[in-house]
């Protein structure tokens, strides 16, 4: 195989880009959408459901006193296993992300952007989620927007295949977001009946 | 616990050490963030103590744990200015 000697090319033609958005409406308030964002991947009732989450470490974190803004930055390792022949080329399916997170308390406004910082020279994902108070329902329901944009930087001899992993990649990014939206659904649910006292 | 018992060892990046130091600090951040800074009470840190222990475990852990390379990669800009990513448009 071309084991150490791939030569990347680095033009921009060669650079395949595909993005993606979808909106999904929480029937819960904002602040309970927010604190089940916090804790999805960190409880284990969802390391099932996000297994391929391997883990989660906060790196750092700022509370701006002034304005109420809170910035955390968190470091994401993701078992992304591949068809065979990406692991032949890539040599690894384990994906490290950081994720950087503003949340405003004053205007309820939740950003994050978690972007791949290991694979780059294949790779490029960048995924921003916003869950702002829904402009119906402001008090009781949230509404969440993702994007996604993923740039594959093809080896020339490879191009054709690297359009199938993009296609695979994508695949792969909207099951886990599914998936990622029942654990935010079961969070919020355990969250409600934990503020009114039901024992789970 | 269920976070270790299931924990998949897929690779030696694992920051387990830290995991009780972890759930310690996510634990009392998750009951700060919301009962305090969403009712808006955000004047004061806390959770300081937790958050010292756990983070000097990650930096111990650093080098064998590869976790060095989130800081190296451009996460640091992040991890030092962190007040930019309000306004960052992502295009850098």
């Amino acid at each position: 195989m071309v084991h150490g000697r791939v030569e990347i090319k680095r033009s921009p033609e060669s650079i395949m880009v595909r993005a993606y958005s979808q909106e999904h409406v929480y029937k819960h308030p904002w602040e309970r959408v927010t604190s089940a964002s916090w804790r999805k991947f960190a409880d284990p009732e969802n390391k099932r459901a996000l297994s391929h989450i391997l883990e989660v470490d906060t790196l750092n974190h700022k509370l701006d006193f002034a304005t109420g803004k809170l910035y955390t930055t968190r470091a994401i390792t993701i078992h992304a296993p591949g068809p065979w022949f990406v692991r032949k080329i890539v040599g690894q399916d384990i994906c490290h992300c950081v994720e950087t997170t503003v949340v405003d308390a004053q205007s309820r406004s939740m950003q994050l952007k978690t972007r791949n910082i290991s694979l780059q020279k294949f790779i490029e994902v960048e995924e921003k989620i916003r869950y702002d108070p829904h402009p119906q329902n402001p008090t009781a329901w949230t509404l969440c927007r993702q994007e996604t944009s993923i740039r594959i930087r093809p080896l020339s001899a490879l191009a054709k295949m690297a359009e199938k992993v993009e296609q695979k990649c994508v695949e792969r990014f909207q099951q886990n977001s599914a998936k990622g939206r029942e654990v935010m659904e079961r969070m919020c649910k355990y969250l409600e009946a934990e503020s009114r006292g039901i024992p789970i | 616990m269920g976070i270790l018992g299931e924990k998949k060892n897929k690779s030696s990046l694992s920051t387990s050490p830290c995991a009780n130091l972890r759930i310690a600090y996510h634990t009392c951040f998750n009951k700060w963030y919301a009962e305090k800074f969403l009712k808006g009470q955000w004047d004061r840190e806390e959770c300081v103590s937790e958050w010292q222990k756990y983070r000097e475990c990650l930096a111990k852990h650093l080098d064998d744990k590869h976790l060095a390379r989130f800081l190296e990669a451009d996460g640091i800009e992040a991890l030092t200015n962190l007040t930019d990513c309000a306004t960052d448009t992502g295009d850098s």
